[in-house]
């Protein structure tokens, strides 16, 4: 029996893999923790309860094993509500019981046969890591991308070692087998799916730091959450992306970027040397001389030079006195050029335009809050856009000298915990009403202000903790007392807010890199991207751009809101694409700095200034 | 002019022309609307929608509060149109046969907005608005057109301020001088195409004094509704938090129940405010525009300023607050403002300079007529006072409805 409430929910899962780091000291899934599988993290679960309700899968002895090996020990609910506002346990729940229920009508349970292949497969990793099970086969077969289908691949493996890796590539070369790699069992683009073999690299998560080389060495399964935990404990940082996307696979692909890419670039700029093996099986590092240059970059569609299998990237160092800034304008213009100016003179690290939407959403630990403070930001207080900028004292110093009004970090801190507090009431009536000649933000972040906000907003874990639900509450009181959750920079080293921005649908990311002094051609992008999706009825923002190369570049994110689960809605996005498409790219053949992502993709080992610096005129 | 003063005085006998007003979901425009209705007018209102209802759905909403009956309502039209779209935003058949049915124009609608940062739209509102209103009046047949102005049209001057148009260089804010400037394109056109003018400049207009009933709570509103904002925080603070931030601010509440609130209000010597009550100006407007038909200029304004110390006496009274002051500029020196005061003047700063108002409207004409009809400007006493305040904070001073 198929609970509708818990298939509704189960649809509904982002794959962002949220579920497979510990980003809130909860604890991980434990048997998630202990199998790797996919499946036997929340994230799999929910997929596996979607496919019994669809009948794409039948009761198996995975199933089974899966279904049982699930404790209910919520750390499912607390992690996935943080981020999308669900509440998986019931799914959890919803599949234990119905897979009890069916071991105890005495159906069938299918048991997958074994063959040659898997047998040789199982030989290179060890019986347990080699699998043909349809039910976990399943959580390697789809993702909430909307423009591909479902691929069932046959086997699913998790190598352990390069060795192991080659072994199966030059298996997978001799039998005709196709091979995706997944570096965390989840993507959002759709690039992962195979009928053939998918080595999932969950199990390869060795870091090792070089202290005195201001390095990492680490494995493909390493995430930039469980990097950047190691690289703070040795008091650095690391350039990395979303907080469960893997260091290894977020290289190849894309190359890292993130605020921090003002100072620490992208791409090439990231690591020090890569470990690969190619598609004969063997192994080679960037820095042999014999090595394909993938430093190069080709303006198409290009394959990655192999699976990589170690990194070894760099570290930064830290000062003791950062702290976040953000620096609010009602005008978006401005607003760039603010950020502009900022790397152009090397003032800040971490440094972004943020609009109102993301702001808000992250801030915001419900989607009905963040509804709220979206309205109330542009509507009430003025701030259509913050350039958000992470320095030490003398940064900040500079950043208050430039700015007319900050928003320092103790202000931040009493905004966010006083959240549910400024988005309603009496106080915003009367900043409504404020009709003085500043915008009402600045009376806001005044200091003289700051006794009266603390009165009004009442800033605590428990004032902020009051915006979820009931039984929640308390885990997050216990939660936000930690300084690191309202501390900017904590927040966006380790990005745990970010995955938020898919909270209220899946977000469909649009990522180009522009020339940041010119604001025309920007304005003209994000115009497009509201036009497209406007006239497709699809949800959609302005994201963020982050200035690099001393502010002479930046990169842009749009992004677009669908509901994965419906039909229409990829129907939506196909029809928006036939517009974009050619869009961008007659911008980009047309517009010297101005490069789709799309093609930076699988050459993010490559030199950013191959890809930043442009003729204008690329096919 | 388009029409004799023989003719004119028939149509208006027998109420026979109909009216065109803008501004009919504004706290003025709504309240002439409801009157010339009463009184047996024929009125098109020209009305956006807004939110979730239509423009006829937010003229009826108001009606209701009004309690108009169905007679009255029966000589209502509304169209849905916007002032600051050529052609008025109305398609060009509906406008054409609009042209045919307006004989008079009252142009009530403006942006109210004292603040820079809201200068588009207050110059759309007011400059662009006036010149479609305008010319919609001279492709119709609209032969009087009347232009509620405000008396601080007059601009930044000390002294009197005659009922004449002005030849204003400095303004407080962009609201005064856009208004201003309507005035000059509707004295100009309508004198070049023969359409009779008047123009009705009130002060600062706010509730019904007998009732205290009002639609908007700005202006005068404002400043006591910010006090009643702070005193609730700290009160709230000492009854629920523990006091400690109430005790940070020298706020404290006395033996006797009353909340001492350290604020110092900067007050200059013969200054402050000109108001006039909503119930006034409707009755002066109304007797104005029935009674002068060649037209004119007419400050409806209180014959004296009302002292900012009174209204500081009249909140103490009503909120049971101390500490609450009136002092001069020089007061300031040596003793910096306290984060109560910061906050107090940062919203009042607009209006800083209407709180210390030394301009002497001069209604001499307006009076003359007026007084023959016994239409006088009652005193805004703490009664009043009360009585309007009390309404304000019943309706959450325009967030519930009432």
């Amino acid at each position: 029996m198929i609970s509708e409430e818990a298939r509704k929910t189960a649809s509904q899962c982002r794959h962002y893999a949220m579920c497979k780091i510990d980003f809130l000291g909860t604890g991980l899934c434990p048997p998630g923790r202990e199998k790797h599988y996919v499946a036997y993290y929340p994230q799999g679960r929910m997929d596996l309860y979607h496919a019994l309700s669809e009948n794409l899968i039948p009761v198996t002895e995975g199933l089974v094993d899966i279904a049982r090996t699930c404790t209910l020990c919520g750390i499912c609910d607390r992690q996935c509500h943080f981020v999308t506002g669900m509440r998986p346990l019931k799914v959890m729940k919803a599949l234990k019981d119905h897979v009890e229920a069916h071991v105890r009508a005495g159906k069938k349970i299918e048991i997958p046969e074994q063959d040659r292949t898997l047998e040789q497969l199982r030989k290179i990793v060890g019986d347990e890591w080699a699998t043909n099970d349809p039910a976990i086969l399943l959580t390697y077969a789809n993702d909430p991308f909307p423009l591909a289908g479902m691929q069932m691949p046959r086997y699913v493996l998790l190598p352990g070692t390069a060795d192991q890796v080659s072994a199966v590539v030059s298996l997978a070369s001799e039998l005709g087998l196709p091979y995706a790699v997944r570096g965390n069992g989840g993507s959002v683009f759709g690039f992962v799916f195979t009928d053939g073999i998918v080595m999932d690299m969950n199990r390869m998560r060795k870091i090792e730091i070089d202290r005195e080389n201001w390095c990492a060495a680490v494995e493909p399964g390493v995430t930039s959450f469980d990097l950047q935990a190691e690289a703070c404990k040795q008091g650095l940082r690391v350039n990395t992306a979303e907080p469960a996307a893997t260091v290894c696979g977020n290289i190849v692909c894309t190359g890292t970027f993130s605020t921090w890419s003002n100072v620490y670039g992208t791409a090439a700029d990231g690591f020090i040397d890569m470990e690969f093996v190619d598609r004969s099986g063997k192994l080679f590092h960037l820095n042999d001389k014999s090595a394909p240059n993938v430093f190069a970059f080709r303006d198409q569609v290009t394959p990655s030079p192999g699976i990589c299998t170690k990194a070894v990237v760099k570290l930064h160092p830290v000062s003791a006195d950062e702290e976040g800034l953000m620096v609010p304008f009602a005008d978006f213009e401005r607003a760039v050029a603010f950020a502009r100016e900022l790397s152009a003179r090397r003032i800040g690290l971490a440094v972004a335009v943020l609009g109102s939407h993301y702001l808000a959403t992250f801030m915001s630990p419900s989607e009905e809050l963040a509804a709220k403070v979206k309205a109330l930001l542009p509507e009430v207080l003025g701030i259509h856009h913050a350039v958000f900028v992470v320095g030490d004292r003398y940064a900040r110093d500079a950043v208050r000298k430039m700015a007319e009004t900050v928003i320092d970090d103790r202000l931040f801190r009493t905004l966010m915990l006083g959240l549910p507090r400024l988005a309603e009431g009496e106080w915003v009536d009367l900043i409504r009403a404020y009709e003085g000649k500043g915008p009402p933000y600045a009376i806001l972040c005044r200091d003289a202000m700051y006794p009266i906000l603390e009165a009004v907003l009442l800033p605590s874990p428990e004032t902020i903790a009051a915006s979820v639900d009931e039984d929640l509450r308390e885990f997050y009181v216990q939660l936000y007392s930690r300084p690191e959750m309202t501390d900017m920079v904590w927040l966006n080293m380790f990005r745990i807010v970010s995955s938020r921005m898919a909270r209220h649908r899946h977000m469909f990311a649009f990522l180009i890199y522009v020339p940041l002094d010119r604001v025309d051609v920007i304005r003209s992008i994000n115009a497009m991207f509201k036009r497209v999706a406007d006239a497709q009825g699809l949800d959609n923002d302005y994201g963020f751009i982050t200035p690099m190369d001393f502010g002479k570049r930046g990169i842009l994110e749009y992004d677009y809101y669908i509901d994965h689960t419906d039909p229409e809605e990829r129907r939506k996005i196909e029809r928006a694409m036939t517009e974009i498409e050619p869009f961008l790219d007659g911008l980009g053949r047309g517009t010297k700095g101005v490069k789709w992502l799309k093609y930076v993709f699988s050459q993010g080992c490559s030199r950013k200034e191959h890809f930043l610096y442009t003729s204008g005129d690329s096919p | 002019m388009r029409i004799t003063g023989e003719q004119f005085a028939g149509v208006r006998r027998g109420k026979t022309g109909r009216f065109l007003l803008t501004g009919g979901t504004g706290f003025l425009g709504s309240h002439i609307l409801a009157e010339l209705l009463t009184r047996g007018y024929p009125v098109t209102a020209l009305a956006r929608p807004g939110g979730r209802h239509s423009a006829r759905e937010r003229v009826e909403r108001l009606l209701d509060w009004f309690g108009l009956d169905g007679d009255a309502r029966s000589r209502l039209e509304v169209i849905e149109g916007f002032i600051d779209r050529p052609g008025l935003g109305l398609d060009p058949g509906e406008y054409s046969a609009l042209l045919g049915r307006a004989d008079e124009i009252i142009h009530c609608a403006s942006d109210t907005s004292f603040s820079e940062r809201k200068k588009a739209d207050v110059e759309r509102a007011n400059i662009r608005g006036m010149e479609n209103v305008l010319g919609f009046a001279v492709d119709g047949r609209c032969f009087f057109f009347h232009y509620v102005s405000t008396a601080y049209a007059a601009g930044r001057r000390a002294g009197v301020c005659r009922e004449e148009l002005v030849e204003g260089k400095t303004f407080i804010n962009l609201y005064e001088e856009t208004k201003c400037r309507a005035e000059w394109m509707a004295s100009e056109r309508c004198a070049r195409e023969g359409i009779r003018l008047s123009i009705y400049r009130p002060s600062i207009v706010y509730g019904d004094s007998e009732t205290g009933r009002s639609t908007r709570f700005n202006a005068v509103y404002h400043p006591v509704k910010t006090l009643q904002f702070i005193k609730n925080l700290y009160e709230a603070d000492i009854r629920h938090e523990g006091g400690k931030r109430a005790r940070e601010m020298g706020v404290e509440i006395a033996d006797d129940g009353s909340l001492h609130l350290p604020i110092r209000v900067e007050v200059a010597a013969g200054g402050g405010l000109n108001l006039v009550p909503i119930n006034y100006f409707v009755e002066a407007f109304t007797v104005l525009m029935e009674e002068c038909l060649e037209g004119g200029i007419f400050h409806i304004v209180n014959h004296r300023h009302k002292p900012i110390e009174d209204l500081i006496d009249y909140t103490k009274r009503l909120f049971r607050i101390e500490g609450l002051v009136s002092c001069p500029a020089a007061a300031f020196d040596g003793i910096p403002k306290n984060p109560l005061e910061t906050l107090f003047d940062t919203y009042l700063e607009v209006y800083a300079p209407y709180m210390r108002d030394t301009r002497v409207f001069d209604d001499r004409k307006a009076r003359s007529i007026l007084s023959k009809k016994n239409v006088v400007c009652p005193e805004f006493d703490f009664e009043v006072f009360r009585r309007c305040m009390t309404y304000a904070m019943e309706c959450g001073w325009g967030s519930k409805e009432k």
